[in-house]
C-alpha cells in the first residue's frame, strides 16, 4: 500500500513536470521539426523593403511582391495624404507613411511634375534626400491600418435582433436591406415603421399650422462626421435628390464655438472661415485652447512646423491651456511656454491683453482705420476691418446694433434693396464727414461717437472700434487677470510680446473654446489678431489655400446641377436661424410678448447636431422619423447626450428608424436598426482638401488601393455609402442619379450608377481647374503607382483627353499647388490666397440679434462674461464652487482619436488616468495611481488619477479617446458569430459621460454655448472623491 | 530646485529571466552546498558525519539533476542548447557554465554511484520492490575508495566552478546595479549552504526515526551560515550607505525608495535572525529551521532575480511583476517541483532514506 | 542631479521692456548645455559605412509614429517595443512654469562598446563592421543574457521567434538604399540618420554643427553609444528618478 502511494505521488510529480515543461518540450520539438517561421537570419520578421534605390545613381527598383500607392489617411480629421505599402500576395497593408507630394505630410512638398518613380527616390537615402524631404504618417496614422482586418468590422448589412442597443444582429442581404429601409413595414415585430419612400413627402407640411417648418421629408435627418471626400455625394443624395433640409456634420461638437466666433469676425456664419498662423514664417504664436503637436488640425503639419521653428530658434510660442500637453517640450526650453488658465476664461485674458495694447499704444490704429480693401492695399495692408464703420447704438431703435447704412441717411441707392449688399456702409473721413466707406481713400476716423439725423430722428452712432474699446475697458487688467487666473505681469507680458513682432505674430484657438463662454472667447482671439493687422501677412494669420473643387459645375462635368434638383426648405431641426423668423415669434409678438421663445435659437451657427436630440425628443420645432448616422458618433462625442437621451434613442416609438453607415459599431450606431457597412480608409474613394493650415491649394485623392473587405452587391460593387445611396436612388427613382444622373460640360448626360462615375468625373474637374490643366500620367507612373488597376474604369468613364490627367492625380495621390504658391509673387510679404472681405470688429449679425430666451441683445464684439447657461445664468450661480470645487476639461489624446482604440497604439497607452494637481490631490488623500470617483451634477464615474503639476489647480483634465463602450469594448453577436472579448478596450473614462444638461432649459438639452450652440465640454463643474 | 518627474507614457519591459532561473539557482546552489556536506562523511569518513553526508548526497543529486532541466526551460530556444557547445564564446560566463554544469553533474552522478554501490547491492540482496533494479545498478557493489576520491575531486572542482560561474554570471551584469556587487557571489554561496543544510534537516525529518545528533550538528552549522549572511548583508548595507563603494551605493539607491523592497529587506533580516536564534537556541526544532532556511534561500534568489528585473534600467519607478499562472510562472514552478518529487521517489525507491542515513539499524 | 537654467540663446536683455517679458524667461529648462561636457565619442571607422542616429529632442512631439512604424515594419509582437518615446511631466519648484513636458525617444544605441555582445554564450549577438549590433537568429538560444546586460533596456525576447530582438537600425532597409522606418516617418523630424563615414552627409553636418550640445545616454556606462542626442537633460540621461507610468503592459500570450 505504502509503496503504491509513493508511486502515485511519483506519477503525479511526472505529470506536473510534463505540464510545467510542456512549453519547453514543445519548443524543443519545434526546433527539431524545424517549424519554419519565415525569418531572416539578422532581420527576423521584418518586412521586405518595398523598393530599392541605388544610392550612387538614385535608380529605383520596385519589389514585385509589393505595391506602393498614394492615397488618404482617415486616422483623424487631418486627412493627410499617405503612401500605402501593400503585400500583393495577401492584399494586406504592411505599413503607411507620408505622400511626398502632399503638404499635410511633407514640408516642402514635391511638385507634381516629379514622376512617381522620382518621388520614391526622394524618400530614400540617395543624397540624404529622404531626410529633408521626409514625408510622414503620425503614430495613429501608422496604427490605423489595424482596423482594416479588425475582428470588429461590420462586413455585411446588419439588422438588429431584439431591442435597440442589445448587441445582437442578424446579417442580411443588401437587397433585403434596401427593400426594408425603402418600403418599411413591420420590420421588427414591433409595429409598422415608415420606410424612406413614405417619409419622402416633399409636399405635406410637417405642421399644417406652421408651414414654415417645411415638408415632412425634413423629418429624415442625417449626421455625418467630417467630409472625408465623399460628403458632396452624400449631400447630393440626401438634400438635393431625397430632399431633406436636415443634413449636418459634427462641427457643433468639434470646434463649433471657435468656428462661430471666427465666423463673426470674418462675417460669414455659414462657411465660418478661420485662419491659422503661418508657422513656417511666424516669430510668435499664441495657442489659446489648441495644442499644436498634441492634437490640432492639421495635426502633423502643425507639429512638424512647430518642431522646426522652435529648434531653429525662429519661433517662440506660448500655449494657454488648463492642461499641459505635448505642445510643450522642455528640451526646446524658452522657445515654447505653457501658461495654465482657468477653463472658459480666455475672454478675460484676451480683453486684458487688448486693454494693455490700447493703453500702450500697441494697437495698429492706422491699419484699423482703412475702411475698405482698396484703401488698405493702397497703404500696404493686405486686409481691412470694419473698425471705422458706424454702428447704430441708439437704444430701442430697430436697427440697434447694426451698421448705419446709406439708405438711412437718405443716400440715393438706386433700385438696390435697403440694407442689402449695395446699400453702403458709412464712416467718418479724416475731414469729419460721414461718407460711404468706398468713398474714403485713406484713413477713416476710428473714434466717433455722434448723433446723426435719420428721418428727423437723432440717432447715436459710434464706430465699431469705440464699441470694442468700451467692451475692453469694462474691467481693469487686474480684474481680468483675476478672472482667468493668470498673473497681471503675464497678461501684460503676453500683450507686449504679441505686439513686438510686427505682423509675424498670431493667436489661434480651437477645442479650448468649447466652454460656456466659447463664442466670445473665440471672437476675442480673432479680434486680437485684427488689432495688430496680421491677416494675410506672411508669418501672420493666414488663410487656407483651399482645394480644387471636384463637385462643382466644373470645367468637364457638372456635378452640382441636375434636372429635378431639390433645394430643401424649412426651419432646420437645430434651430440655427433667428427666432424672429419663426411663426412662434410672430404669434407671440402679436400677443404682445415676443420673448421668451420656448427654447433657444442660434442665429450665428451652422447645423447643430448638438441641438438635434433635444429638438427631436421634445418635438420643438419638430421630431424626426428617421435618423441616418454616417461615420458619426454623437453619443460618444457630445457631452451629456448619452445620459440625457440614451433611453429615448433606444425607444423606437420616439424615433422609429435609425440607419447607420459605418464600418464599425460605435457608441451611437449600437442603437441603430440597420447598419450598412462602409469602406474603411484605404478601401474608399473621395477627394479631400486640407481642412486648414495649408497655404497652397491641395486636393487629396482617396481611392481603393486595397480591395474593400465588405460584402459586394449583386452587381459587384462593395457595399458602402455609395452603393447604398445609388440603390436607394434607384429604388425610389430619384433625380440626379442613374443612367443619366450626371452631365458633361456640354450638357450631355452620363451615368451616375457607381462610385467611379462620380469620383473619376470629379477628378476630371480637378485636373482641368485653374490656369492650366495638370499634365498626363506616363505609362510608367501608371504602372508603378498601382493606378493601372483603375485604367479600365478611367477609360470607360472619361474622355480620351481626360483619363491620363485623372490617372496623373491618382498616381500623385491628388493635385497640389507648387509650394511657392504660398506667397504672392508680386508682394512676397503677402500671402497668395488672401481673405479679401472685411473683418467685422463689430458683428452686426450678432450685435443686431437677440437671445431668443431672454430677448436681450447679444454683444456685437469681443467681450468677456463668465460661462453661462442659455438664459444667461452664470454656471457658478447654479453650481457654486463650494459644492463643485473643480472645473473639468478634456483634451485630445496625443495618440488616440475617438475610434483608434483597437489598434496597436493603444498598447502603448491603454488608458487615460485623469490628471489632478498635486495640491488638489493631497487634501483628498489621492496619490498617483489612486482610484477615485469623479462627479458632475449629471453623473458619476470611477477613475484612476494621475497626479502631476501639468494641470491648473482646481482643474481636472481628461484625455479624450478612452472610456469606450463599443468599437471592440463590447462583443456583439452577428448571426452565429460572436466578436472577440476585448473588454480591456473599455479602459479609462470619457468625460462626455458626465456632460451636464442646461438646468435653465425645459428641454434639458446638453449644455451648449448660448450663441454658437456648440457643445460645452470645457469647464464642467465637478467633484472628486477618493474611491 | 528639484525636478519632480512623473512618467506619463513609457513601456514596461517584461522580465526576461523567468522564475525558471530562480529555480535553477536555488536547486544548483542547494546541490553544490549539499555536495560539500557529503564530503566529511563519505570522503574523509568522519563517522559522526556519515548520516548527514549520505542524506546530503541525496539532496545534492536530486537537486543537481533537476536544476539543469529548469535552466533549459529558461531558454526560449531550448532545442538549440547544443549551440552552447558548437559556438563557444569565452567572454561569456554563461558559455563557461555550459561546460561546468556537465562536469559537476557528471562528477556528482559518478561520485554518488561510487558512494552508494554497496548500499544498492545490499538493497538488491535484501529484496523488495525495485530490489532487482538496485542490484543491477550496483553493478557488483564493491567499495572503491580511491575512485570515490577521484570522483569527489572532479565533482568538487565542478562544484567550485559552478558556484563561481553562477555568481559571476550575475555579478558581471553592470546594467543591473543590484546584481553588480562583489558581495553577490558570496551571498549566493552562503545562502546555498544554508539551503543545503535546511534540506538535509528536511530529509532527516523524513526518516522513520530522525537522528537527533544530525539535527544538532546541522542546526549549529546553519546558525553559522545565518550569522555569516547577516554579516554579509550588513556590510552590503554599510558599503551602500557609506558611499565607499559606488556599485553598492547604486544598488542601494535603486531599491531603497521602493516600499516593497524595504519590506523585503526587513523580512529577510527578521527571517535570518529568527533562523539564527532558533538554530542556536533550539537546535532541536529541526524541521522548522530547515524550512526557514530553505525559504530564505529561495527568497534571496527570487528577490534578486525577479525583483532585480523589476527595476527599469532607464525608466522611472519600478515595473511590477505578477507571477503568471502558466508554464512561464506558477505551473513551471510546480513542474520543477514535480520533477524533484519524482527524482526523490525514484532515488528513495532504490535507496530508501532510512537505509541511506544508516538509521535502519537504530 | 541638477536641473539648471539654460542661458538664453539670444540675449534680448538689452531691450527696454525686457523686464515685463521676464515671465518668458528663466523657467528652468532641460538641456544643460551649461558646463562643457566632453562630447561623446563618435565612432567612425575605416569601413564602408558606420551608421549612427542623431535625435534632436527639441523637435520631438511625442507622437509615437516612430514607435508604431517600427512595430509594423519589423513585426514586433504586441507588448514589445524596439523603440519608444518616453514621455514625462516635469515640474521644478520655484519656477515660472509649473510643469513641462519632456519626451525622449529611446532605441538601441548600437554601442561601439556594447555590453550585450560579450555576454552572449553562443556569439549570436555581434557588432557588424558598419557598427550595427545585430542578433544572429540562426544561432541565438534565447537565453536573454544579453537582455540583462544591455544598460538601456533596448532588448527583449521576441515571443514569436523565441530569440533576442532589438532595433537593427532597419538594416534590411539600409541595404537597399532606404531609411529606417522610424526615421522615415518621424513627424517632428527629430530622428536624423546617416553614415559617419560620409563626410558630406547630413548626419555629419549636424553632428559637427551641434558638437557642444551632443550627449548620449548613460555615458558613464562606457558603452560609447552611437545614438546621439541634442537637448538631452542630465535628469534623463540615466535611470529617471520619478514616478512610473501608470499602466501595465499588454503582452501577447507568452
Ligand atoms: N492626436 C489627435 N489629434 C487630433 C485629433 C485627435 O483625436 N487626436 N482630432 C482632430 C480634430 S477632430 C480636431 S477638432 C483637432 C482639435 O485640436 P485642438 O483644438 O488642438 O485639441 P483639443 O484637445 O480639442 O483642445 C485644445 C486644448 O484646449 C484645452 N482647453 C480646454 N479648456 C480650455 C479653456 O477653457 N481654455 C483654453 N485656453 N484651453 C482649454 C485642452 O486642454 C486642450 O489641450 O485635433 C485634430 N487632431
Ligand atoms: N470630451 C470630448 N468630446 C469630444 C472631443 C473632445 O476632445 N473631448 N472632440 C470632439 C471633436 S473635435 C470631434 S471632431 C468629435 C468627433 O465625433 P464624430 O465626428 O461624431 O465621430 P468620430 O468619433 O470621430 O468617428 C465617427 C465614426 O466613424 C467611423 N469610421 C472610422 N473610420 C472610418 C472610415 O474609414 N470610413 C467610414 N465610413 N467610417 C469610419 C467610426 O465608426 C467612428 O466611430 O468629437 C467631439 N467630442
Ligand atoms: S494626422 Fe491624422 S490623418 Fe494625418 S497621418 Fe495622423 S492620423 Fe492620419
Ligand atoms: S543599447 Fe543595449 S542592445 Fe544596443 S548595443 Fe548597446 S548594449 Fe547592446
Ligand atoms: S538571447 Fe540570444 S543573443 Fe542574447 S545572449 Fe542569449 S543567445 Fe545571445
Ligand atoms: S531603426 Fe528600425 S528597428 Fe530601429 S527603432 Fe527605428 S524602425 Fe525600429
Ligand atoms: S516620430 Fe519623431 S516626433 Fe514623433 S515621437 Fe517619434 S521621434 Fe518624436
Ligand atoms: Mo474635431
Amino acid at each position: 500500500m505504502k509503496i503504491e502511494r509513493r508511486e502515485l505521488i511519483a506519477a503525479g510529480g511526472l505529470a506536473a513536470f510534463a505540464a510545467g515543461f510542456s512549453q519547453t518540450l514543445g519548443r524543443m520539438a519545434d526546433s527539431v521539426v524545424g517549424k519554419s517561421t519565415g525569418e531572416k537570419r539578422l532581420h527576423g520578421h521584418s518586412a521586405e523593403p518595398e523598393y530599392q534605390v541605388d544610392v550612387a545613381t538614385g535608380e529605383v527598383r520596385l519589389n514585385p511582391n509589393q505595391q506602393v500607392s498614394y492615397t488618404g489617411c482617415l486616422g483623424c480629421t487631418t486627412l493627410c495624404g499617405v503612401r500605402v505599402r501593400i503585400d500583393k500576395r495577401t492584399g494586406n497593408v504592411i505599413r503607411v507613411t507620408g505622400n511626398p507630394y502632399n503638404p499635410l505630410s511633407t514640408e516642402p512638398h514635391l511638385p507634381m511634375n516629379v514622376s512617381f518613380k522620382e518621388s520614391l527616390a526622394a524618400l530614400s537615402r540617395y543624397q540624404d534626400k529622404g531626410l529633408a524631404g521626409r514625408s510622414t504618417a503620425c503614430g495613429r496614422g501608422n496604427a490605423a491600418l489595424d482596423q482594416i482586418n479588425s475582428p470588429f468590422r461590420v462586413l455585411t448589412p446588419l439588422k438588429r435582433v431584439g431591442p435597440r442597443n442589445s448587441g445582437k444582429w442578424e446579417p442580411i442581404s443588401f437587397e433585403q436591406l434596401i427593400e426594408e429601409v425603402v418600403e418599411g413595414g413591420d420590420l421588427f415585430g414591433e409595429g409598422y415603421v415608415d420606410g424612406l419612400r413614405a417619409l419622402r413627402d416633399l409636399e405635406t407640411p410637417i405642421d399644417p399650422g406652421n408651414p414654415a417648418l417645411g415638408p415632412k421629408v425634413n423629418q429624415v435627418g442625417h449626421i455625418v462626421s467630417v467630409n472625408d471626400g465623399r460628403d458632396l455625394l452624400g449631400r447630393r443624395f440626401w438634400q438635393n435628390a431625397y430632399g431633406t433640409l436636415n443634413y449636418v456634420g459634427h462641427g457643433s461638437y468639434c470646434g463649433g464655438s471657435w468656428r462661430s466666433g471666427s465666423g463673426a469676425l470674418f462675417g460669414d456664419h455659414r462657411g465660418m472661415p478661420h485662419g491659422k498662423p503661418d508657422l513656417a514664417n511666424a516669430e510668435f504664436v499664441l495657442f489659446i485652447g489648441t495644442a499644436p503637436g498634441n492634437a490640432g488640425n492639421p495635426f502633423k503639419r502643425t507639429g512638424a512646423m512647430l518642431a522646426q521653428g522652435r529648434a531653429d530658434g525662429r519661433l517662440e510660442y506660448v500655449v494657454i491651456d488648463p492642461a499641459l500637453t505635448n505642445a510643450d517640450n522642455r528640451a526646446a526650453g524658452e522657445q515654447g511656454r505653457w501658461v495654465p488658465i482657468r477653463p472658459g476664461t480666455d475672454g478675460a485674458l484676451l480683453l486684458g491683453m487688448m486693454r494693455w495694447l490700447l493703453e500702450n499704444d500697441r494697437v495698429n490704429r492706422a491699419y484699423l482705420s482703412y475702411p475698405t480693401l482698396k484703401a488698405a492695399q493702397a497703404h500696404g495692408e493686405p486686409s481691412f476691418t470694419t473698425a471705422s464703420w458706424l454702428v447704430v447704438t441708439e437704444p430701442g431703435h430697430p436697427r440697434y446694433g447694426r451698421y448705419l447704412r446709406g439708405s438711412m441717411m437718405g443716400l440715393d441707392i438706386g433700385d438696390a434693396e435697403a440694407f442689402g449688399d449695395k446699400d453702403p456702409y458709412l464712416a467718418v473721413d479724416a475731414q469729419g464727414n460721414i461718407q460711404p466707406v468706398d468713398a474714403i481713400q485713406g484713413e477713416a476716423r476710428l473714434q466717433v461717437d455722434m448723433q446723426v439725423d435719420v428721418k428727423g430722428q437723432a440717432l447715436r452712432v459710434r464706430t465699431g472700434f469705440e464699441l470694442l474699446t468700451d467692451s475692453i475697458r469694462s474691467k481693469t487688467i487686474a480684474e481680468y487677470a483675476d478672472e482667468c487666473g493668470i498673473p497681471v505681469e503675464v497678461v501684460e507680458g503676453l500683450a507686449d510680446k504679441f505686439s513686438s513682432h510686427g505682423r509675424k505674430a498670431c493667436a489661434v484657438a480651437h477645442g479650448g473654446m468649447m466652454s460656456g463662454s466659447g463664442f466670445y472667447n473665440a471672437y476675442s482671439v480673432v479680434t486680437l489678431n485684427a488689432l495688430i493687422g496680421n491677416l494675410n501677412w506672411k508669418g501672420g494669420f493666414v488663410m487656407n489655400g483651399g482645394g480644387f473643387r471636384d463637385a462643382s459645375p466644373g470645367p468637364r462635368y457638372d456635378l452640382v446641377n441636375f434636372p429635378g434638383k431639390i433645394q430643401p426648405k424649412g426651419i432646420p431641426l437645430g434651430r440655427n436661424v433667428p427666432y424672429e423668423r419663426t411663426n412662434e415669434f410672430r404669434k407671440k409678438k402679436e400677443q404682445g410678448q415676443a420673448y421668451p421663445a420656448q427654447d433657444g435659437w442660434f442665429p450665428g451657427a451652422p447645423g447643430l447636431a448638438t441641438e438635434w436630440f433635444a429638438s427631436t425628443f421634445h418635438g420643438y420645432p419638430y421630431s424626426l422619423k428617421a435618423l441616418i448616422l454616417w461615420m458619426a458618433n454623437p453619443l460618444y462625442g457630445i457631452p451629456g447626450l448619452r445620459e440625457r437621451f440614451g433611453k429615448d434613442l433606444a425607444d423606437p416609438s420616439k424615433l422609429p428608424l435609425i440607419i447607420s453607415i459605418d464600418p464599425l459599431i460605435n457608441e451611437s450606431n449600437a442603437f441603430a436598426d440597420y447598419i450598412v457597412p462602409d469602406s474603411l480608409m484605404y478601401e474608399g474613394w473621395g477627394w479631400t482638401s486640407a481642412w486648414n493650415g495649408v497655404p497652397t491649394k491641395s486636393m487629396t485623392a482617396r481611392w481603393p488601393v486595397i480591395e474593400p473587405r465588405q460584402a459586394k452587391t449583386a452587381d459587384g460593387q462593395p457595399v458602402s455609402m455609395e452603393s447604398f445611396v445609388f440603390a436607394l436612388a434607384k429604388a425610389m427613382d430619384l433625380p440626379g442619379f442613374g443612367k443619366e444622373g450626371l452631365r458633361d460640360a456640354d450638357g450631355r448626360p452620363v451615368p451616375l450608377e457607381k462610385a467611379e462615375d462620380w469620383y473619376f468625373r470629379g477628378g476630371a474637374n480637378i485636373a482641368y481647374l485653374g490656369a492650366k490643366p495638370v499634365g498626363d500620367a506616363t505609362d510608367e507612373d501608371i504602372a508603378m503607382s498601382g493606378v493601372d488597376k483603375l485604367l479600365p474604369g478611367l477609360k470607360a468613364a472619361l474622355k480620351e483627353d481626360e483619363w491620363r490627367k485623372v490617372a496623373m492625380l491618382y498616381s500623385r495621390g491628388g493635385r497640389y499647388e507648387q509650394p511657392s504658391g504660398a506667397q504672392d509673387a508680386e508682394n512676397p510679404q503677402w500671402q497668395n490666397h488672401r481673405f479679401k472681405a472685411s473683418l467685422w470688429v463689430w458683428s452686426e449679425h450678432i450685435g443686431g440679434a437677440r437671445n431668443a430666451v431672454t430677448g436681450k441683445h447679444y454683444p456685437g464684439c469681443a467681450s468677456w462674461s463668465r460661462p453661462a447657461f442659455l438664459d444667461g445664468t452664470p454656471m457658478r450661480e447654479v453650481y457654486p464652487e463650494q459644492d463643485w470645487p473643480f472645473l473639468l476639461i478634456s483634451f485630445k489624446s496625443a495618440l488616440q482619436n475617438s475610434y483608434s482604440i483597437a489598434t496597436r497604439i493603444t498598447g502603448l497607452h491603454p488608458e487615460n488616468p485623469v490628471i489632478v494637481h498635486p495640491e488638489d490631490a493631497a487634501p483628498l488623500g489621492l496619490k498617483n495611481g489612486s482610484k477615485a470617483r469623479l462627479q458632475t451634477p449629471n453623473g458619476m464615474m470611477e477613475c484612476t488619477v494621475l497626479v502631476h503639476a501639468g494641470v491648473m489647480r482646481g482643474v481636472i483634465a481628461v484625455e479624450h479617446g478612452y472610456g469606450h463602450r463599443e468599437l471592440g469594448a463590447r462583443s456583439h453577436v452577428m448571426g452565429d458569430k460572436t466578436q472577440p472579448d476585448r473588454s480591456d478596450l473599455k479602459a479609462g473614462v470619457n468625460l462626455n459621460d458626465l456632460g451636464i444638461v442646461d438646468p435653465t432649459r425645459s428641454s434639458r438639452s446638453p449644455w451648449v454655448d448660448a450663441v454658437s450652440g456648440a457643445a460645452v465640454r470645457q469647464g464642467l463643474p465637478g467633484r472628486l472623491m477618493a474611491a | 530646485m528639484n525636478p519632480q518627474i512623473v512618467e506619463t507614457v513609457n513601456v514596461a519591459r517584461e522580465v526576461a529571466w523567468l522564475p525558471w532561473a530562480v529555480q535553477y539557482f536555488f536547486l544548483i546552489g542547494i546541490s553544490y552546498g549539499a555536495f560539500l556536506l557529503s564530503l566529511p562523511g563519505l570522503v574523509w569518513r568522519k563517522p559522526q558525519w556519515k548520516s548527514i553526508s549520505h542524506l546530503a548526497l541525496a539532496v545534492a543529486l536530486i537537486c543537481g539533476l533537476s536544476a539543469p532541466v529548469a535552466l533549459l526551460a529558461d531558454l526560449h530556444q531550448p532545442g538549440r542548447f547544443l549551440n552552447f557547445y558548437l559556438h563557444f564564446n569565452p567572454s561569456s560566463w554563461m558559455a563557461w557554465g555550459a561546460w561546468f554544469i556537465p562536469i559537476y553533474v557528471g562528477g556528482l552522478l559518478l561520485y554518488s554511484w561510487l558512494a552508494w554501490r554497496p548500499m544498492l547491492a545490499q538493497h538488491g540482496r535484501d529484496g523488495g520492490r525495485y530490489a532487482r533494479l538496485a542490484g543491477l545498478l550496483a553493478y557488483g557493489g564493491h567499495e572503491s575508495p580511491s575512485a570515490l576520491k577521484m570522483a569527489a575531486l572532479i565533482t568538487a572542482v565542478g562544484a567550485v566552478l559552478v558556484a563561481l560561474y553562477t555568481g559571476a554570471e550575475v555579478m558581471v551584469v553592470a546594467a543591473r546595479p543590484l546584481w553588480n556587487t562583489p558581495w553577490l557571489p558570496v551571498q549566493f554561496v552562503v545562502t546555498a549552504l544554508a539551503g543545503a543544510l535546511g534540506m538535509v534537516l528536511l530529509f532527516n525529518r523524513m526518516l522513520s526515526s530522525p537522528d537527533r545528533r544530525t539535527v544538532r550538528t546541522v542546526s549549529r552549522l546553519l546558525a553559522w551560515t545565518q550569522l555569516l549572511a547577516l554579516f554579509v548583508g550588513a556590510s552590503w548595507l554599510l558599503l551602500g550607505l557609506s558611499g565607499w563603494s559606488e556599485v553598492h551605493s547604486m544598488a542601494l539607491a535603486q531599491v531603497a525608495p521602493a516600499d516593497n523592497w524595504r519590506l523585503l529587506a526587513v523580512w529577510a533580516v527578521l527571517a535570518t535572525v529568527v533562523t539564527f536564534l532558533l538554530a542556536w537556541k533550539r537546535p532541536g526544532s529541526g524541521l522548522l529551521i530547515g524550512l526557514l532556511a530553505l525559504h530564505s534561500t529561495w527568497m534571496m534568489r527570487w528577490s534578486i532575480f525577479m525583483g532585480g528585473q523589476e527595476v527599469p534600467k532607464t525608466g522611472a519607478g519600478y515595473y511590477s511583476y505578477q507571477l503568471p499562472m502558466g508554464p512561464e510562472g506558477l505551473l513551471g514552478i510546480i513542474g520543477t517541483l514535480g520533477l524533484w518529487i519524482f527524482l526523490f521517489i525514484a532515488l528513495t525507491s532504490l535507496l530508501p532514506l532510512n537505509r541511506l542515513a544508516g538509521s535502519e539499524s537504530h | 542631479m541638477s536641473f539648471p537654467c539654460r542661458p538664453s540663446v539670444r540675449s534680448r536683455e538689452d531691450r527696454p521692456d525686457a523686464g515685463r517679458r521676464m515671465f518668458l524667461r528663466g523657467i528652468p529648462v532641460v538641456t544643460a548645455a551649461a558646463a562643457a561636457m566632453p562630447a561623446p565619442a563618435i565612432a567612425g571607422n575605416g569601413g564602408k559605412h558606420r551608421w549612427a542616429m542623431l535625435v534632436d529632442i527639441r523637435k520631438c512631439i511625442g507622437c509615437q509614429a516612430c514607435t508604431v512604424a517600427c512595430i509594423q515594419e519589423n513585426a514586433v509582437p504586441e507588448g514589445s517595443f524596439r523603440t519608444v518615446v518616453s514621455t514625462y511631466s516635469v515640474s521644478v519648484t520655484d519656477s515660472g512654469q509649473p510643469a513641462g513636458t519632456y519626451v525622449l525617444p529611446r532605441l538601441c544605441n548600437h554601442c561601439d562598446n556594447p555590453p550585450c555582445v560579450p555576454v552572449c554564450p553562443v556569439g549570436a549577438t555581434f557588432k557588424q563592421d558598419d557598427g550595427i549590433v545585430v542578433v544572429d537568429g540562426d544561432r541565438c538560444v534565447g537565453c536573454a543574457y544579453c537582455v540583462q546586460a544591455c544598460p538601456y533596456d533596448a532588448r527583449f525576447i521576441n515571443h514569436e521567434t523565441g530569440k533576442a530582438d532589438k532595433c537593427t537600425f532597419c538594416a534590411h532597409r539600409l541595404e537597399v538604399g532606404l531609411l529606417p522606418a522610424c526615421v522615415e516617418t518621424c513627424v517632428g523630424g527629430a530622428r536624423i540618420f546617416g553614415d559617419l563615414n560620409d563626410p558630406d552627409g547630413e548626419l555629419n553636418r549636424l553632428l559637427a554643427e551641434n558638437r557642444e550640445h551632443l550627449k548620449v545616454l548613460k555615458p558613464e556606462a562606457g558603452t560609447s553609444p552611437q545614438v546621439f542626442y541634442i537637448g538631452l537633460d542630465e535628469s534623463f540621461q540615466g535611470k529617471v528618478v520619478g514616478e512610473a507610468a501608470l499602466w501595465k503592459p499588454r503582452h501577447a500570450a507568452v
